[in-house]
């Protein structure tokens, strides 16, 4: 492991434990109340999510020109990430909403794009998991479609009609909002770069443990 | 013309055909509307916070034992390696 991890590592810890005083004192917001502090999860880690798929998609294209598996290696561990603050994104979401709008989900364009994109990750860890020789380079090519879908989800609020805020909404937030967001956001990719290394790492091992088996086997 | 006159009268139509806001006549206490109605935010706000929390728990546990396994099989095919002499 590298020397910068374990520093960054309690770096996050600390931040982590101070991320929910701020959060506490961040003032109610006037329509939703206590219920719109999810905001600080939610948001931070629907950046992380969108950010781990395109970091997926950049090494796979890495992955398919030049053919190194270290990004292959990358790739797979974003893809994972993707799924798991997918799935962060996916939940606190529906939670925030059902005392925000009253329902627990709506098949707008924001949520069902945020849920294709999840369920392009879970399609690529499944074929790279049982799809056996020639699945990085077909996982690749999904991945590429992932990342297509980012820019879309971004800006999809701003061009259809949904009851999702839109993008000008963080732009224009008071500093008594804006700061314990943002320090949120900087935790979570904080923590996005060390779950990063770590399952790039575990990669790795695993390279290492494929090349000893081909020794054994000679 | 008539186009014109459509499109015109199109949202004093819709205008008119919204529910003027009722005046309000009595005030409700919270705990006397129906249970559907009646959602605190506190258990939404704890279940959001506290999976996160698990998520990334459960996530980073999970890597550590799949890592702990494959240090596991790679110290000992090493030292299967060292006996049979071939590193």
């Amino acid at each position: 492991m590298q020397k910068w991890f374990t520093p960054a590592a309690v770096v996050c810890g600390l931040m982590l434990a101070v991320a929910p005083l701020l959060i506490a004192q961040a003032p109610y917001e006037s329509t939703m109340g206590l219920v719109q502090k999810i905001f600080y999860v939610h948001l931070p880690s629907a950046w992380v999510f969108l950010l781990s798929a395109i970091v997926c998609g950049v090494a796979s294209i890495r992955y398919l020109s030049g053919g190194n598996p270290r990004h292959d290696r990358t790739a797979w561990a974003a893809a994972e990430l993707v799924v798991l603050f997918g799935a962060i994104t996916l939940i606190t979401g529906p939670l925030w909403a059902r005392k925000a709008w009253g329902v627990w989900w709506l098949w707008d364009v924001r949520l069902t794009s945020s849920l294709m994109g999840w369920m392009v990750a879970i399609a690529y860890m499944l074929l790279r998991k049982y799809g056996g020789p020639g699945s990085d380079k077909l996982g690749a090519g999904l991945a590429l479609f992932g990342m297509a879908n980012v820019p879309f989800i971004y800006i999809s609020v701003n061009y259809w009609r949904t009851i999702h805020p839109t993008t000008n909404v963080v732009p224009t937030l008071p500093t008594s909002f804006g700061l314990p967001l943002w320090f949120s956001a900087v935790t979570f990719l904080l923590m996005f770069v060390l779950l990063l290394r770590l399952r790039v790492g575990l990669e790795e091992q695993r390279a290492r443990l494929d090349a000893l088996y081909l020794v054994t086997d000679e | 013309m008539v186009c014109v006159c459509v499109a015109l009268a199109g949202p004093a139509l819709v205008w008119a055909q919204q529910p003027a806001p009722q005046q309000q006549d009595e005030f409700v206490p919270i705990d006397e509307l129906p249970a559907q109605d009646q959602l605190p935010a506190a258990p939404l706000l704890v279940a959001a916070y506290s999976f996160v929390a698990l998520a990334l728990f459960a996530y980073v546990v999970s890597v550590a034992r799949r890592m702990a396994t494959v240090q596991r099989e790679l110290e000992r095919l090493e030292s299967d390696l060292k006996r049979s002499g071939r590193t």
